[in-house]
């Protein structure tokens, strides 16, 4: 073999080494089983980087689908989970919607909404505009279709005012 | 038949070379020259490539690996009581040392630049030149990651006995031999420092709370709270061990220049 291929493979196997040791101190992995389990979520996360980079991301549909099933069982818990893993780059609009919808969803009460859920709903429409300003979503089974109908309920969900005193609020339907 | 003769014939032209008395490759090459004997000048080629490779794959296959693992093994420590991975990355510090210590190098003639980097070399072979200076640099300040302490006033003082040694050093006259020996007695000491005396001093972890560890072992687990001590597992002074072994042997196989 020439020198100047040894001289090459040197170079190859320092560079691939040296990103294994990078990777390592990166991902801290607690035990040898931990080194699989994070090199492979590494390299599903450059997967999905270079897909977003190749315009050819697309979100997991089969995930999204068990997300829409469990989001119509009013399973939110379980549906954000199936979103959240369908869209992991969270650049799809019509996920991230949903994911949000089952904040307000969740967090909707008769009497009194859940505080928490309804501002963790408002963190995750944060991200909406960015992907899609004008997105409206096609889904009949939603009453609210855009990210501004869904930012004033949480909105208005959070504030004390004298209409949450009204009586009547406890015949008003769940949105 | 033909082959034996070949052989016959070959082995005469060592012998004629075994019997002249004794001489460096380029008066090889002229006494093969006036003799005009292309076998020899072919034989000689030959071993001269072989000897080419095996200096090339140690030089850039080898080496590299050996400075990888130990920079790999300088920042690796073992959490007390479960033996679990923490991988500890380089202080600022520590890389600045590594340029010291680089420094050094190139003044006490463990390492000739321009014998590692030409004009006239192909750009793979400066390539290669290269990253085997970067992984033993890699490995220098994994190193000092490895002796000084994480943390607390022992950082400090180690980082500042390093710190006065280096300098010291930097103006000193040292040769390669009295500066190889030199860093093995620095890094020696730090080692037994932070590995014998330190983790000696350090309590073991204890699983039923501050308290009860504090009655069984009120000096040792003073002397952690006083100093800010992590607390690893004995295992993890033996992987220190083998990455100083690992850097020195590199450092020792490492030559002067690529050339």
């Amino acid at each position: 073999m020439k020198t100047k291929y040894i001289q090459t493979i040197g170079v190859a196997i320092t560079a691939i080494y040296g990103l294994f040791i990078v990777f390592l101190y990166a991902a801290e992995p607690r035990s040898l089983e931990e080194v699989t389990t994070k090199a492979k979520s590494a390299v599903e996360s450059t997967v999905t980087k270079g897909q977003v980079l190749a315009g050819t991301y697309e979100i997991d549909q089969a995930k999204f689908g068990e997300g829409l099933a469990a989001f119509r069982a009013d399973n939110f818990v379980l549906a954000r989970d199936r979103f959240e893993r369908a869209d992991p780059e969270k650049r799809d609009a019509n996920t991230q919607f949903y994911i949000a919808y089952s904040y307000y969803r969740q967090g909707w009460g008769r009497v009194s909404n859940d505080d928490s859920l309804f501002k963790a709903g408002l963190d995750s429409l944060q991200r909406l505009p960015a992907i899609a300003p004008d997105f409206v979503s096609k889904d009949p089974d939603l009453k609210i279709k855009t990210a501004a109908e869904l930012r004033n309920e949480f909105e208005e969900g959070l504030k004390v005012t004298v209409d949450d005193f009204n009586p009547l609020r406890l015949v008003r339907e769940r949105k | 038949m033909s082959e034996l003769t070949k052989t016959k014939a070959d082995l005469e032209d060592i012998e004629s070379v075994d019997d002249s008395p004794v001489m460096d490759g380029s008066d090889m090459s002229s006494a093969a020259a006036e003799t005009n004997s292309p076998r020899l000048l072919k034989l000689q080629d030959g071993s001269e490539q072989a000897r080419e490779r095996s200096r090339a794959v140690r030089l850039y296959l080898f080496l590299p690996i050996i400075f990888l693992t130990s920079a790999l093994l300088g920042g690796l420590r073992l959490a007390a009581p479960d033996g679990a991975f923490v991988f500890v990355t380089p202080a600022l510090l520590c890389l600045i040392f590594a340029v010291f210590m680089f420094a050094l190098f190139i003044r006490g003639g463990m390492i000739s630049i321009a014998g590692w980097f030409s004009d006239g070399a192909p750009t793979v072979q400066n390539v290669a030149s290269g990253a085997v200076l970067l992984t033993a640099y890699a490995a220098t300040a994994q190193v000092f990651n490895s002796l000084i302490p994480e943390t607390g006033l022992p950082f400090w003082v180690v980082a500042f006995c390093f710190a006065w040694s280096l300098w010291n050093n930097l103006f000193a006259d040292l040769d390669n031999k009295k500066l190889l020996r030199s860093m093995i007695a620095l890094f020696a000491f730090a080692f037994a420092a932070k590995y014998i005396v330190l983790a000696g001093i350090t309590a073991p972890a204890g699983e039923g709370g501050w308290l009860r560890s504090l009655i069984e072992n009120p000096a040792k687990e003073t002397m952690t709270w006083l100093l800010d001590l992590p607390r690893y597992t004995a295992g993890t002074g033996y992987i220190q061990f083998f990455c100083l072994a690992l850097y020195f042997a590199g450092l020792y196989i490492l030559p002067r220049s690529a050339r």
